[in-house]
């Protein structure tokens, strides 16, 4: 009992250690956005000797040269309306898939398996050909709407009700419940989870995808604010890194409040149902 | 089941339309304009037969340069990458596995965090760390009297900075799977095997490891997918550079579509690279089941 304790004590202190090391990069983001250039330039310490706020105050006050709350808002918009997409379009085609009778089940299951290994970059170009001319570039469409095809959330939510019992459901169906009513009252409650992980999956996947929004949008005013501050760090006159820093603590502090208070839906084994 | 045919084909129809809409036409769109002269701007310059084709296979030519050493850079990308993201997320699940029940949440969440920012703020931040002239590392190496390497423009370091770049972005995902894998092994097998004297390795490799190799090759796949996709921090940490060392093939892929206007190029390009990963995997997944 005694060798067990102090083992314990062992592992806890190793990943204590771990877990700084880990969060050192995190810590030196945020600290450096609180230094003035020199600093930031010279310093081998984590924390600023002199705190500014010049920084933050170069990106949101009068003076900015960088839209970044346009950004945020862009971001707001496309993450909210892409993940309500998603969620919709793949847990009622699940719920077709698993449960109803619909016809050619076994060849849409194949096709839904196999266009998981399609590669994105294949797709990416030829989808960004016709978004130009229809003239959606620069417009919230393709920002939203590639997102809909996403067949690994069919998947999660397919193998989710796979394991699921049926009971409830034939009781309700015998009770003469309408479709409607058994996926609201039967269905949804009982995959609230896998609803949930899918949605924080989906909706941190868009907040932070780069290519496909970095090649739809030209115009600074549209762009999400992973592109935006990734503009800033290619930007050859971006060479503060305080300002650098201010500028990705805000392009990151939505995506980790949403993931940390999101947490607890990461159940356990939510996300590995989809692999065996 | 009284629900109609009707009904489910109808829940299952938008999911269809934007699969068509957002998969399908754009594969087939692609692999048409992959057999043409084709530009962003002037559309469609006539049938080219399999011409782009020849000309990214034959060595010589600007195209077939540029794709080789794409190619030849997401290759060795994967090679260095895969396995320390794969081996370091379990090592890392093994320890927050065996934290007390009560604490392992909080660590969990710790080791996940990364996955929540973008490659734009990771790139942003090793960039930081790891430039030569006023990075935080050399400062403090500086500081212990122990040099200041040129980081980004020094090969290999320039793919160390990148690796551990991507292995901090990367590895709480890997290993959040691994937990959930490993709090699904028979606990029971550990208490025979504690009984009969097995050693931590022996409980390993004969317990553990079996339990878990559904999810590890699933990983593997996964991760050399994920590496094989290398562009943002390549794009943004080095800028591909020194040399173009770090030009990663989406990197080519992208240039030769904005740079140079040849969207049937690239699409070639893409139809190659796709299948170039479509083997690899297969070929991954064949060995291992093959092997069961």
């Amino acid at each position: 009992m005694k060798k067990s304790k102090s083992k314990n004590a062992f592992i806890l202190v190793a990943a204590t250690l771990l877990a700084i090391l880990f969060l050192l990069p995190l810590i030196f983001m945020l600290f450096t956005s609180f230094k003035a250039l020199s600093e930031s330039m010279s310093s081998s310490a984590l924390f600023p000797r002199a705190w500014t706020l010049e920084n933050y105050s170069s990106i949101f006050g009068v003076a900015a040269d960088v839209p970044v709350i346009r950004w945020l808002a862009n971001t707001g918009i496309v993450t909210i309306a892409g993940t309500a997409l998603v969620v919709f379009v793949d847990v009622l085609a699940a719920y077709a898939l698993a449960r109803l009778n619909l016809p050619g089940k076994k060849f849409f299951f194949t096709m839904v398996v196999v266009a998981l290994t399609i590669p994105g970059i294949v797709t990416l170009f030829p989808m960004f050909y016709i978004f130009r001319e229809l003239n959606l570039i620069n417009t919230f469409a393709p920002l939203i709407l590639i997102y809909s095809a996403n067949t690994m959330g069919v998947f999660l939510v397919y193998s989710f009700l796979k394991g699921f019992p049926r009971d409830l459901e034939e009781a309700a169906v015998i009770d003469g419940a309408s479709l409607w009513q058994i996926l609201r009252f039967v269905i949804f409650p009982a995959i609230r989870p896998v609803v949930a992980t899918l949605a924080v999956l989906t909706f941190l996947t868009i907040y932070n995808d780069f290519l496909w929004p970095s090649v739809v949008t030209s115009a600074d005013e549209m762009k999400t604010v992973t592109v935006g501050v990734a503009n800033l760090v290619q930007g050859a006159n971006f060479v503060n890194p305080g300002r650098m820093m201010a500028a990705t603590v805000v392009a990151t502090l939505p995506a980790l409040i949403i993931f940390v208070a999101a947490n607890r839906y990461f159940v356990r084994s939510v996300i590995s149902s989809g692999i065996k | 089941m009284r629900i109609s045919k009707t009904w489910s084909i109808i829940l299952f129809l938008p999911f269809l339309i934007c699969f068509t809409l957002f998969l399908i036409v754009p594969f087939v769109y692609g692999l048409y304009i992959s057999f043409h002269q084709w530009s962003i701007f002037g559309g469609n310059g006539g049938f080219v037969g399999l011409d782009n084709y020849v000309s990214i296979l034959t060595p010589g030519n600007v195209y077939s340069n540029a794709f080789y050493n794409g190619l030849k850079n997401t290759l060795i990308f994967v090679a260095i990458s895969v396995v320390p993201l794969v081996v370091i997320s379990l090592a890392l699940a093994l320890v927050v596995d065996s934290i007390p029940d009560k604490l392992k949440v909080f660590y969990r969440t710790v080791f996940f965090i990364s996955y929540a920012v973008s490659v734009t703020a990771v790139s942003a931040i090793f960039k930081w760390l790891f430039t030569g002239n006023g990075g935080y590392v050399n400062n403090v190496m500086n500081t212990f009297g122990l040099g200041t390497p040129n980081w980004l423009n020094d090969q290999p370091l320039a793919w160390i900075a990148i690796l551990i770049a991507t292995v901090w972005w990367t590895i709480g995902f890997n290993m959040i799977l691994f937990i959930n894998a490993l709090d699904e092994v028979d606990q029971n097998l550990y208490e025979a095997a504690g009984l009969d004297g097995a050693n931590w390795w022996q409980r390993f490799s004969y317990i553990t490891f079996p339990s878990i190799k559904g999810v590890f090759v699933f990983l593997t796949i996964i991760t050399v997918i994920a590496s094989f996709n290398l562009y943002g921090q390549t794009l943004l940490i080095t800028a591909g550079g020194p040399a173009q060392s770090t030009t990663s093939l989406i990197m080519v892929i992208q240039q030769v579509v904005f740079n140079q206007n040849n969207l049937g190029m690239a699409s070639a390009m893409s139809m190659l690279m796709g299948f170039v990963m479509v083997l690899i995997v297969a070929a991954q997944y064949f060995y291992t089941f093959r092997k069961d």
